[in-house]
Formats: structure tokens, sequence, C-alpha cells
């Protein structure tokens, strides 16, 4: 059987979840969680980056988007609570696929998930995927109350373009300038920069990457209250993460 | 620290073949059979080797030639075998352009192969 075949058949491709939180004073909760895929069990591309480079280069962005989207709808069944789930989309699947709204509503009814509980999360959104269809598609979402994030904000070339093009409910910040802004004034600046401009853009910032006490006390304290990381918690199955119970107001130290 | 070496060859037998030979030779042995696959390897896991088939899926194309280019560009330090059982001179001087350390003719014993393999790995180490 083929790589492809593998990713295709049924239960090719897996979930899992990491928690992003809302931070309020030393409490914190559940707001959304990222569904993350990981490829085909003992194949090279199990590992979610080489999985996507593999499809990437195959250009079936489109198809295996709308499979990991199937799968992670299928897992958050078994999501403890009614969090947002969201969901990574390649710009190149928006640009390409005039459809995906009208798929998504498709699985979310089929897997009884209101698509107010959905954020579209934008990934490898590199030139030239920024195209009028990119555009159509973000709005069609927009219309049935689907919430866009950009994610990795702050890297590559296109994301002052991409932010002004896709008004973004979340900008992401990436992991590259929260790790070790704690110490690093430079670092700080970049952050609160973007997080100041979701403010004024009328979103909110969420901070990825969070490995560290030191940070997250940074990031909280330039007023981004969304964070998420290993510090915070593990990517992990719907099942795991109904058992830790991770729902539950956690006071911190 | 074992070297990991990336192999690539559309046919299974041989690609079982030489992963059994180099695993008990202290290497550490990923197997690729298409080139999309080996390059998605390539472009997050550092091998210290790569051997790959010229030709792959049964076509036509030159796809080692492509990997070649690839990691050249993508990772400088990892050496490059290629073998082939349809070269000719102009491929050759192509894949030596391209920076090839060795472009080698199948069939060839694996003893030599491994020796090409130890020398290869022992300059980047």
């Amino acid at each position: 059987m083929s790589l492809w075949d593998r990713i295709v058949e049924p239960d090719g491709l897996t979930t899992v979840f990491q928690p992003i939180f809302r931070i309020a004073g030393k409490q914190r909760s559940a707001y959304a969680f990222e569904a993350l895929t990981r490829g085909p069990k003992g194949t090279n591309i199990e590992r979610s980056d080489v999985l996507f480079e593999y499809v990437r280069r195959k250009h079936r962005e489109s198809e295996v988007d709308l499979l990991a989207i199937g799968a992670a709808l299928r897992e958050a069944r078994d999501l403890p609570g009614e969090p947002s789930l969201s969901l990574n989309v390649h710009a190149a699947t928006l640009e390409r696929d005039d459809s995906l709204a009208g798929s998504l509503a498709v699985l979310c009814a089929e897997n009884a998930v209101p698509l107010e509980r959905i954020i579209i999360e934008i990934v490898e959104h590199a030139p030239p995927w920024s195209g009028p269809q990119l555009l159509a598609s973000l709005a069609e979402l927009r219309s049935l109350d689907v919430r866009i994030a950009l994610d990795d904000v702050g890297l590559g070339q296109s994301n002052f373009r991409m932010i002004l093009d896709c008004h973004p409910n979340l900008l992401k910040i990436d992991r590259h300038f929260v790790h070790g802004c704690h110490a690093d004034p430079h670092r700080c600046a970049v952050v609160q920069s973007i997080a100041d401009l979701a403010v004024r853009l009328g979103g909110q910032a969420v901070a990825e990457g969070i490995e560290d006490e030191r940070d997250l006390k940074a990031v909280t304290g330039l007023g981004i209250d969304l964070v998420q990381g290993y510090l915070l918690c593990l990517p992990r199955s719907s099942k795991d993460l109904r058992e830790v119970g991770v729902l539950e107001e956690v006071t911190r130290p | 620290m074992r070297p990991r070496i990336l192999i690539v060859d559309d046919e299974e037998p041989i690609l079982l073949a030489l992963r059994e030979y180099f695993l008990p030779l202290q290497y550490d042995v990923d197997c690729a059979r298409e080139l999309e696959e080996a390059e998605a390897l390539l472009a997050h896991v550092h091998y210290a080797l790569l051997i790959a088939d010229l030709r792959l899926s049964g076509s036509q194309g030159n796809e080692g030639l492509e990997l070649i280019r690839f990691v050249r560009e993508r990772s400088p330090w990892t050496r490059i075998v290629v073998l082939t059982g349809y070269g000719s001179a102009e491929i050759e001087s192509e894949a030596v352009g391209r920076g090839v350390d060795a472009f080698l003719q199948k069939p060839m014993p694996l003893a030599d192969l491994a020796e090409i393999a130890a020398a290869l790995t022992r300059s980047t180490a």
C-alpha cells in the first residue's frame, strides 16, 4: 500500500488536541482545543511536520486538510466540555477549494459540533496564497459564524498583508518570539506590538510555545490572556484530556 | 552518536536488503519509497548520508538528480550516494555538477557500498 493510500484509508490520520487557555488572575480555563494531526502510525509521516511537508510536496493540501478536519471532529466528540475547536487549514486550501465552507458545515453537522465553536487556523500562508478565492472562502466561513486565526504571526513575508486581508479574530504569536521573552526586551517588544495590533484590529493575541513559567508571567503581564504551550498542557488525545480534567480552573502557584 | 542514513528506492526488496545490511553496522536507518517522502524527511531530519536510486516509481525521470539538488540546498553537510542501473556519462556528469559524492552503478556488492558509506560519514563526523 502506498503512503498516500495509508493517509486516505479510514483512521489513516489521527488527532491529538492541545488546549489554549485563558488566564484570569491566578486561574486558567480551557478557551479552545487546537487539533493537531498525526500521520499513519509506523510510517515516516507519523510526525506532523513530515506529514504536511509530504502533503505540500504532493500539492494535496486540500484533500488532507478536509480529512484532518473530519478526523478531528469525530475525535472531538470525546473532548470534555464545549470549548472552541481550532482546526488548521493551509492557505492553499482556502485558495483552491471553493467548497471548503460547505464541506466544513456538513462535517460539523455529522458530528454534532456547532459551527460557532469552530476556529479555522490559517497555516503556511506564504505567497502566493492570498488570492480572491482565499478571501471568498474566508467570507463564507465568517457568514457561518466561524472565527479565523492566523498562525505563526511574526514569521514570513506576508504576515501584515495576510492580517489586512484575512481580518483574523486571533493572532497566534509564533513561539520564536515568545520563547525567552521574559529575559529579552527585544522579543518582549515584538510580542507587545503584536498583542497591541490584535487589540487595535478588534481581535485577540494568543501566545504560543509557552514552556517556561517566567515567559507565561511575561506575556500575561503584557495583557495577553490566551496562552498555549507544553508548560500548560502537552498535546493529548481527547480521552486523556477528559481524564486529566483540563477544563477545571486551576489555581497557579 | 550513530550516523543516520536515508535510503531511497522504490523497490521494496532493495530497501529491505539495504536496511538490514546497514543496521548492524551502527547506523540509524530510514527508508523512503518516493521522492516527496524523501524530501519531507530531508526537510525535517538531519542525515549524515543519503543513498538514493536514480529513478523512482519506475519512471523515466531521474528523481535522484532532483534529490541531489534538494539536499545541496537544504542540507549541504549531508553526503550523497546515487545508485543506478541506467547511468550514462551525461547523467553522471550532471550528478557530479549538482554535488553528488559518489555515483555508482548497480549491481554493486554491499560490502563496497558500506565501505564508501563509512568513508563519507567519517568525513562528516
